[in-house]
């Protein structure tokens, strides 16, 4: 265990200020300090995206961020997607969609989805499975997820949810 | 029987809540990122365990010195095979006292390596770097043994003996007509080997277990598809009564059978016992590949009779499964795969072979399909291979044979069901436009070769007439406000079964969905169920679930009768109100009963059914899939491009929830025959036990599905279900592997085809013909 420093960063918009060792990653600091658990660890090795969360605007695989990466940044997790109490139409669209099965690679692959439509409003389903082609799921064979995300981006489009 | 065995729908009103697509009642909770794994759990004053594991695949532990790893501050406990009981058990027993049937074998910890992997001790400590650190300070002195990978070698005179008694754990036969005579009535036989390869079940979710043992009772939080199961065999390896132990299933991130069977939770209930605290324990990903439960790789070889016309006469096949280091179900894995050799074809002659057989590998147990793609895959290769050489088209000549409703099991003599094989490959032809396809792709050249192929399965739903039991339990009370709970022992591995079970309820009482929660898989507070296997938890806990819902529904209706001073056999119920069918102004909400009820002045009653159901049939599901794609003959890349998978699944009470099920399974059928291989070096060590070397299939690699559900009602299940969790990979691989032909003309007896082995078998042809 390093000696700990102080880490100024945002989590869902509010500031943190945390002692840590700042070689611990990012996803144990989300789980372990800060009790957002929505992140998964899965694999350890940033090969399946359970842990995706997103950072200044990019999805990232939070199990390979150290902590000191982070300084200043703006951290979005899927806790803070729905922060007024409304679901993000990326949760809404995966719900009636049926593209939620065991659960545990979803949030990854809504934070995946998430930064792909706030750069592209109008992706095409071949986009789509790009974007989320490092969240692996054993579930759902892709399917429903991706037919959630295009949902998803028409509802936003038109500006409405449902 | 009551009710429960026809398909009767309420008669008097169409189905309102069974048969739609209702989002699972979970996804909410997962979507936000609030639903908790047991990863996510914590409690006050929580140890962390990690386990020391073997490097060697056989090895006698002669000398293990911990003492250095107890000296470390933070450490709590260390415990090797000589701190725990001695019992030994068997990781999948599924009924109390089935060891009859499945060799104990395992213990808590080893005392010999049989396995690189095999648990030798553990640590629990204050943190997880804390219990990692003691365990390089834990010193062992081992002899190697000589060790064993291949079971056809296993079985050798001389072979190093794993476990006493030798390598043989079990040798199944099972024979119908009488297959000699079936050769000789033959035009033509065929005869091949073939290979499948060991793959890990991968579940986003690794293993993890939080064990508390406080008061003389132990609590385990254990994300397990049997938790009853999981009860009594901590019971026995800890010598513990099942009244101390409690499991709790909260929510399970994937299981596929990886998690029916007790791994690590054992040693993590024994570090919870030995410290008094609470102990967290979670499989690196690692550890998962190698260290929980793996699919058998087997080798058959099959041998099959056939007339000039197609009509199958006889079959054959001896089939060797590698089962690992130790028993757990590989003696029922092996059984499961030869019954299916029984089951999809009219075959008067048929005989299976099977050895089951002990390895210095990780322990192979329960996966999707449980055997059956195993031997699904030789069968149905070979199918296309006698079609080929009979000039036949493969879905004429699948037709021709194909198990019909109303055909019995020859093994068990049951009704197979009402079987809708034929209108599978019927439906599924047109969809995917076989009969044109298959012309057009025909005499391909040039660099990208098409090609298309049709394979087919069948699937048991449960496992009646098994020795055991087959039997699950549901109670279903209804509230003041006239919503309902149901208690069901049925765990939702993920698939969506509590919402299933609640459509099921709802659509019996007559509420709403949302009217209705689900308690699953507590064993304190759920009645018994044997556990989430074989297909059987819609099925099995659907008609459990049925039964008490109808014993509900049936004390409203008395109540209600009163109150109303109508006929009770003239009320129905929906929406949460009961209406007479005569007049509809005769009327009452469900709420208003159940008060009536509890008030009354001869003794207040509660809403209350229980039912504990046993089957009485094990319908068989259908399935064709096929696929169509297209190989790169100067890469040897293999790009799937389109699957169609037709499945007769009795009736779909959730059909998103369905379909969900065979579009995953479709995904890791493709993994299964393109990708997956877990490989071992010649010291028995995993080369790729990782998410970057072990290649599962990716979103922008899954070409497009299409899913046909045949609904015709199987009269057997609750609203005509059956089940529909293993069978969507059953056929894949071979679907697959025989488009591979039809676009290349290079036949595959073994899977995985990976692009290396494509291109192999391209480049060699190409030498092959230069030669000539």
């Amino acid at each position: 265990m390093g000696t700990t420093k102080l880490i100024k960063f945002y989590v869902n918009g509010e500031l943190q200020e945390l002692y840590v060792d700042p070689a611990k990653k990012l996803l144990d600091v989300l789980r372990e300090n800060l009790g957002l658990t929505g992140a998964k660890p899965a694999c350890g090795t940033g090969h399946c995206g359970a842990c995706k969360v997103i950072v200044n605007g990019t999805a990232v695989n939070s199990c390979q961020i150290p902590i000191e990466k982070v300084e200043g940044k703006k951290v979005l997790t899927i806790e803070g997607l729905s922060l007024g109490g409304d679901l993000h139409p990326i949760q809404r669209a995966f719900i009636v969609s049926g593209a939620v099965q065991c659960g545990y690679c979803t949030p990854g692959m809504i934070m995946a989805a998430k930064a792909l439509l706030d750069r592209n409003p109008e992706p095409t389903e071949e986009e789509v499975r790009r974007a989320i082609s490092g969240n692996l799921c054993r579930c759902t064979g892709y399917k429903k997820p991706v037919r959630a995300i295009l949902l998803a981006a028409s509802w936003m489009r038109d500006g409405k949810y449902e | 029987m009551s009710d429960n065995f026809q398909i009767k729908n309420e008669s008097v009103r169409d189905l309102l809540v069974v048969g739609k697509s209702f989002p699972m009642l979970d996804a909410y909770a997962k979507v936000k990122g609030e639903a908790k794994y047991v990863g996510d759990m914590d409690l006050p004053g929580m140890l962390h365990g990690k386990i020391l594991r073997s490097s060697y695949p056989h090895a006698r532990i002669l000398d293990i010195d911990v003492s250095k790893a107890k000296a470390l501050p933070g450490v709590k406990a260390v415990i090797t095979y000589k701190d725990v009981p001695a019992v030994k058990y068997n990781s999948a027993e599924r009924f109390f006292g089935q060891l009859a049937a499945l060799p104990a074998t395992e213990t808590i910890l080893a005392e010999k390596a049989r396995y690189v992997g095999d648990r030798i001790a553990a640590v629990a400590a204050t943190s997880e770097e804390i219990a990692e650190k003691a365990l390089e300070l834990i010193s062992l002195k081992y002899e190697e043994l000589p060790a064993v990978f291949d079971p056809e070698e296993a079985l050798e005179e001389g072979a190093p003996a794993i476990h006493e008694g030798g390598n043989l754990a079990k040798h199944v036969e099972m024979v119908v007509g009488d297959v000699e005579e079936g050769f000789k009535k033959s035009d033509f036989v065929f005869e091949g080997k073939y290979r499948t390869q060991i793959v890990q079940h991968c579940p986003l979710e690794t293993h993890a277990c939080l064990a508390s043992y406080q008061g003389g009772r132990l609590t385990v939080w254990v994300p397990t598809h049997t938790p009853f199961p999981f009860r009594f065999i901590l019971a026995r390896a800890l010598l513990l009564p099942i009244n101390k132990i409690r499991i709790i299933s909260p929510l399970i991130g994937g299981g596929f059978g990886g998690k029916n069977e007790v791994v690590d939770e054992v040693v993590c209930a024994a570090l919870a016992i030995k410290t008094g605290k609470p102990v967290k324990m979670v499989m690196s990903r690692e550890e998962e590949f190698y260290c929980s439960r793996t699919r058998h790789s087997s080798v058959s070889y099959l041998k099959t009779g056939v007339k000039k016309d197609g009509t199958l006469v006889a079959r054959e096949m001896k089939t060797i499964l590698n089962t690992g280091a130790y028993a757990s179900g590989g003696p029922l894995v092996l059984s499961v795969l030869g019954a299916h050799t029984f089951s999809l074809y009219r075959i008067p002659h048929i005989r299976f072979d099977g050895y089951c057989v002990y390895t210095n590998l990780p322990v192979a147990g329960a996966m999707r399909g449980y055997g059956n793609p195993q031997g699904t895959f030789p069968g149905e290769v070979q199918l296309d291979e006698i079609a080929e050489e009979l000039g036949m088209d493969p879905v004429e000549i699948r037709i021709k044979n194909a198990v019909r409703a109303g055909d019995l099991n020859p093994l068990t003599g049951l009704p197979l069901g009402n079987v809708g094989f034929i209108e599978c490959l019927k439906r599924g032809a047109e969809k995917i436009g076989w009969y044109r396809k298959r012309d057009e792709y025909r005499n391909k050249a040039g660099r990208f070769r098409r090609g298309i192929g049709v394979a087919c399965g069948s699937h048991n739903t449960g496992t009646f007439p098994s020795v055991v039991p087959e039997f699950s339990s549901a109670i279903v009370s209804v509230n003041e406000d006239g919503t309902v709970n149901l208690l069901t022992g049925v765990a939702d591995l993920g698939t969506g079964s509590s919402t299933t079970l609640a459509q099921i309820v709802a659509e019996t009482i007559g509420v709403n969905l949302e009217d209705v929660t689900v308690v699953a898989a507590d064993t304190d507070v759920t009645p018994i169920d044997r556990g989430v296997f074989a297909s059987r938890g819609a099925y099995i806990g659907g008609l459990a679930a049925r039964e008490a819902a109808v014993e509900a529904r049936e004390l409203l209706l008395e109540e209600a009768s009163k109150i109303l001073g109508a006929d009770k056999r003239k009320l129905a119920a929906g929406q949460g109100i009961i209406f007479s069918t005569q007049d509809p102004e005769k009327k009452i909400a469900i709420a208003d009963v159940v008060r009536s009820a509890l008030s009354r002045k001869d003794g207040p009653r509660q809403i209350i059914g229980k039912a504990t159901v046993h089957a009485s049939a094990n319908p068989y599901s259908y399935a064709a899939q096929f696929a169509e794609l297209l190989v790169d003959s100067e890469t040897g890349e293999i790009k799937v491009l389109k699957m169609v998978a037709a499945h007769d699944v009795g009736r779909a009470i959730n059909p998103s929830i369905v379909e969900g099920q065979i579009e995953g399974a479709l995904a890791m059928g493709l993994g299964y025959a393109l990708k997956e291989e877990l490989i071992f070096d010649d010291k028995g060590r995993p080369k790729n036990a990782d998410f970057g070397s072990y290649e599962l299939v990716r979103a922008d690699e899954m070409p497009e599905i299409e899913v046909i559900l045949i609904e015709l009602g199987e009269p057997s299940g609750p609203y005509g279900a059956k089940g529909v969790g293993e069978i969507g990979l059953v056929p894949t691989a071979p679907a697959i592997v025989n488009a591979i032909y039809n676009a290349t003309g290079e036949r595959f007896r073994e899977i995985p085809v990976t692009k290396g082995k494509m291109l192999e078998r391209l480049r060699g042809r190409k030498k092959d013909s230069q030669i000539l």
